[in-house]
């Protein structure tokens, strides 16, 4: 320790003169500070951008924020009218589509051949409704699936006999068809039975010739049954006769069945049968009323393929279009299409004029040719106008109002909507509606928690019972109460969004009450004579707005999963809906839960159509929340680090 | 405790009945939908007078029965709230049974009886006409508990080791990926997770079954067809256990009683067993207890995703719209209440029992 003693003499002994004293005669004010202060926003938005993947996480969210906004007003692409021609087009991207990932080749699954349709080079069949030159042959693979409808086009298989009421003690099946002899030797009638289930079933094998069945033999075990139909002497051992055949179960149960092959009739001197009945063929035969028929382990036949779906719906192709379709189309191509009389191309001048409405059309018009026009019907709903159809062959791409093939990156709907563009309108919409209850919950539950804080006591005790019954009604409970009352759409989707929602912030607009209203600048307010709403609104709420602000934050995913989920089950908002919130905003009735809902049904063969949105209301809400948690750490620096 | 107990349970009682009662007063003003063929509208409406909640007399006024008959609005008008019954049903009218709701107080003090006294939650409408409503529950509730409890244990010990390893190894790379899981399960909604599920398991490789299960199916595809909705269940909890637990532990490796307990030469094992585990484990029981509940009504929508025919899929059935049941409306909605007060009930009073620090209701 240095005393003064000590540094006295060092002091003296320095020389006085090297020394002057400064600003001896200068008065010294308070001098401004160079550096700007870091106030409570600022220091939040340091604390904020210092972490790297938060940042990230809200620059994703601003963008898709952004694209939910612009891309409705900017796409050329139409998500508003039906457009049937370009329904279920699979994805495709540029780029991409040259590596033969989401090249706009569908995906076409589990279709039932039409054996019509068959393709010799490949040896594969194909379904109806495909155009064989759009059909990628390499990938086509035929393959047998169960079956058990009564239909010409599952083969093979069993046929199963039971009595239908447990009164039926018999059931029985005759052809539909009749079958003849020449002679009446060598013939047998084969009955091939599988199985016959449960004891005391009997099969009865009966002709009917005439009004009259004769019996010809009886079956009660499995096995090829042949029989000789003459053995009866009772038949009519003419030949030339007409005879039909009929089986005649005895079932104690409606439990014991009969299985069958197959019911052939042959002639010894013939090598095919003369009757054969298996498969459809004997599951068509006619049922008594007391009986069941059923098929079981017969076949279909099946293909998965490839499809060009877009070159498929915008080919070239015959269509029958009505008259005001014809002339819409006239007019939006009218230097195209119109009438030129020198090349003699081009539609007709005189839509009256009957004749002449087989002609072509410049090659620049999407419609190529016209081959005639229906006759002229007045028109039921205005008196004095006429309606007709042109048949025309018609270039589906131009008519469209497409130069090249289009890319939809996300494919389209049911309805020919672009799933991109729909897809940005339905998460406009989704933040929309989480907005609107965000605001009316962080303004419903500020209100309630500032006056439940501020007074404390008696107040704030009965006000916490009943938000706490609020808080424990099941969402269950509100959204049947809601839903009988108003029905879906989307009031009872706000309602029941707000109906418990404001408790959060609430609770958390209380506790910062709880907090404030004791410091010492509030006892000095009041002492001044401040009233309650000037200590609540002036000095006790902006202090704690910031942790309102960002629990509030938090709570807008949650209300865009709520509305996804309801709308998902229907209980929201749904298509043909529109709506205004406050007679401002205009919002279509598409949020991501209607476009999932829309998808559910189609996961087999268009899994695009769940996907991409899925995708979009992931990545939406894991960057939501991430962007809340680094909000709520940056402005209360004591949380950091306990997620 | 006894009292606090005591306090507890009434007061859970009364937001029970509250809500009930609110439920039923509502729904009663709704518009009805009785069962659609006349017999079973019939048997429907005699059952309603029996269990008190219509008045039925008979109107043999010829000038009536005619306007009734014949609709002729100028004589007679129609109550929409009544049901008048043509008797006989065929042939020439002779008289009619009209039958009138008592005043909704009436009916609500009559409903409150049925339920006290004979357990008695009247008969569903469309789902299933003339079937009591608690018949209807009780043959679906097994499915979907039997679905939450296999969710619940099989989220339980996964959340915790996620949450212990994470912690264990904090800032390692382990605890990253941990916390990046966490981030995104807890984030999508769990529908749009069956979704994903549904089309990659189910439909891209064919793993697992695309729907639940038929009633009547047998082998594997019984337990396979509970893979996916128990997984779908399964995420969010385990992702929001993850979370907790990671946060809980990491505050207690770090607190001076385990310090102390490392320089009494207990092995670092030992004390996190010993010590950290048990400590951080209060705030964890509350928030499972709580999870159950949000599993229960998350089943909803699972079960209608997956064809799950449980009280989620009867319930949503029960909400058709314009077809609404509301008897089985208001039983599976009491079921689910009545599972969510018991939980904060039972929450409640675990707090003493995990923690016996905590004494609630004691006086300071």
């Amino acid at each position: 320790m240095r005393l003064y003693d000590d540094v006295k003499k060092e002091y003296d002994s320095l020389n006085k003169a090297e020394f002057e004293p400064i600003d001896k005669d200068k008065k010294i004010y308070d001098k401004k500070f160079d550096t700007k202060p870091i106030g409570y926003f600022k220091d939040a938005m340091i604390r904020f951008s210092k972490n790297r993947t938060n940042v990230v996480a809200t620059i994703i969210l601003l963008i898709l924020v952004m694209l939910a906004i612009f891309v409705p007003i900017l796409t050329t692409k139409n998500y508003t009218q039906q457009q049937t021609q370009l329904a279920h087009l699979p994805p495709r991207v540029p780029i991409l589509s040259r590596f033969g990932i989401m090249d706009g080749s569908a995906n076409v699954v589990a279709q039932t051949i039409n054996p019509d349709n068959y393709n010799e080079e490949f040896d594969v069949f194909y379904p109806d409704n495909y155009f064989p030159e759009f059909i990628i042959w390499e990938t086509v693979e035929n393959y047998f699936d169960n079956c058990s409808r009564i239909a010409e086009i599952c083969v093979g298989g069993e046929v199963v006999l039971r009595t239908q009421r447990s009164t039926d003690t018999q059931m029985s099946i005759t052809a539909r068809s009749t079958f003849m002899v020449s002679t009446t030797d060598g013939i047998s009638v084969n009955v091939d039975v599988s199985d016959i289930i449960g004891s005391n079933t009997k099969l009865d094998v009966i002709l009917v010739s005439g009004n009259e069945d004769y019996v010809i033999g009886t079956i009660d075990r499995p096995g090829m049954h042949s029989f000789n139909p003459f053995d009866n002497p009772d038949l009519p051992d003419t030949a030339w006769s007409t005879y039909r055949i009929k089986l005649v179960m005895h079932a104690e149960a409606t439990a014991n069945r009969v299985v069958l092959n197959s019911v052939s009739v042959t002639d010894a001197s013939l090598d095919e049968p003369v009757v054969l009945n298996e498969g459809f063929s004997l599951a068509n035969f006619q049922v008594s009323s007391s009986g069941l028929i059923n098929r079981q382990n017969a076949q279909i036949m099946r293909a998965n393929f490839k499809y060009m779906a877009y070159e498929s719906a915008l080919r070239e192709a015959r269509d029958t279009l009505s008259n005001d379709d014809y002339y819409e189309l006239m007019e939006q191509y009218a230097d195209e299409c119109k009438w030129d009389p020198e090349t003699g191309l081009g539609g007709d001048p005189d839509p009256n004029a009957t004749s002449r409405h087989a002609r072509i059309f410049p090659p620049e018009c999407p419609i190529i040719r016209t081959t005639g026009r229906s006759s002229m019907l007045p028109d039921p709903r205005n008196p004095g106008e006429f309606v007709y159809d042109y048949f025309v062959v018609i270039d589906y791409q131009r008519a469209l109002g497409f130069e090249t093939t289009p890319y939809f990156f996300f494919g389209t709907t049911n309805a020919g909507h672009d799933l991109f563009a729909l897809t940005w309108v339905a998460l406009r919409t989704s933040l929309l509606i989480g907005l609107v209850v965000a605001v009316i919950n962080i303004t419903v539950g500020i209100i309630y928690g500032s006056i439940s804080g501020y007074y404390g006591g008696k107040v704030d005790l009965l006000m916490e019972r009943f938000s706490e019954i609020i808080s424990r009604i099941p969402w269950l409970v509100l959204l049947s109460i809601f839903y009988a009352l108003i029905g879906p759409g989307a009031l009872t989707l706000i309602l029941i969004l707000i109906v418990s929602g404001w408790i959060g912030v609430a609770s958390v607009t209380r506790t910062q009450f709880y907090r404030y209203k004791g410091r010492e600048y509030v006892l000095a307010s009041r002492t001044l004579g401040a009233k309650d709403s000037r200590l609540i609104f002036r000095h006790i709420l902006p202090n704690g707005i910031g942790t309102i602000i960002t629990a509030s934050v938090l709570m807008i995913p949650g209300v865009i999963f709520t509305e996804a989920a309801l709308s998902y089950l229907g209980f929201g908002i749904g298509h043909g809906q529109s709506f205004r919130l406050f007679g401002l905003i205009e919002l279509s009735g598409v949020s991501i839960g209607v476009l999932l809902a829309d998808g559910r049904n189609e996961m087999i063969d268009k899994p695009y159509l769940t996907l991409f949105p899925a995708i979009i209301i992931s990545i939406l809400m894991i960057t939501f929340n991430m962007f809340g948690n680094a909000l709520r750490d940056a402005f209360n620096p004591s949380l950091r680090g306990s997620e | 405790m006894l009292r606090y107990t005591a306090v507890r349970t009434v007061w859970i009682i009364v937001i029970l009945v509250t809500i009930l009662s609110m439920n039923f007063v509502i729904l009663q003003s709704a518009p009805e939908y009785p069962p659609p063929t006349p017999d079973d509208r019939d048997m429907y409406y005699d059952r309603q007078v029996a269990d008190g909640y219509f008045t039925v007399r008979v109107e043999r006024d010829p000038e009536i029965v005619r306007a009734l008959s014949e609709n002729d609005e100028s004589v007679y008008v129609r109550n929409p709230r009544n049901f008048y019954q043509r008797n006989p049903r065929q042939g020439p009218v002779e008289f009619y049974r009209i039958y009138e709701p008592v005043p909704i107080a009436t009916q609500y003090v009559r409903w409150v009886r049925n339920i006290v006294v004979d357990w008695n939650w009247g008969l569903s409408t469309r789902v299933a006409p003339n079937t009591p409503v608690f018949e209807v529950l009780m043959s679906r509730i097994p499915i979907t508990m039997q679905l939450n409890l296999l969710a619940l244990f099989f989220y339980i010990p996964i959340g915790f080791a996620l949450g212990i390893v994470a912690a264990l190894r904090k800032d390692g790379l382990i605890d990253n990926f941990v916390t990046l899981f966490v981030m995104i399960f807890i984030s999508i909604p769990s529908f749009v997770v069956m979704l994903f599920l549904v089309l990659i398991f189910g439909y891209q490789l064919e793993w697992l079954p695309t729907q639940f299960p038929t009633a009547d199916a047998v082998g594997m595809i019984r337990f396979t067809g509970l893979v996916l909705p128990v997984l779908g269940l399964a995420f969010q909890p385990i992702a929001s256990l993850t979370r907790v637990t990671r946060a809980e532990l990491t505050e207690v490796l770090t607190s001076e009683f385990l310090l102390l307990a490392r320089t009494k030469g207990l092995t670092r094992p030992q004390s996190i067993v010993r010590h950290a585990m048990r400590n951080s484990m209060v705030p964890l029981v509350p928030g499972i207890i709580f999870s159950f509940v949000g599993l229960l009504s998350g089943s909803v929508i699972i079960e209608t995703i997956y064809g799950i025919p449980g009280t989620g899929r009867v319930f949503i059935r029960a909400m058709a719209l314009n077809n609404y049941d509301y008897n089985l409306i208001l039983g599976t909605t009491a079921f689910y209440t009545i599972i969510g007060l018991f939980a904060v009930l039972l929450v409640d009073l675990s707090y003493g029992i995990v923690d016996p620090r905590i004494r609630m209701g004691a006086k300071k």
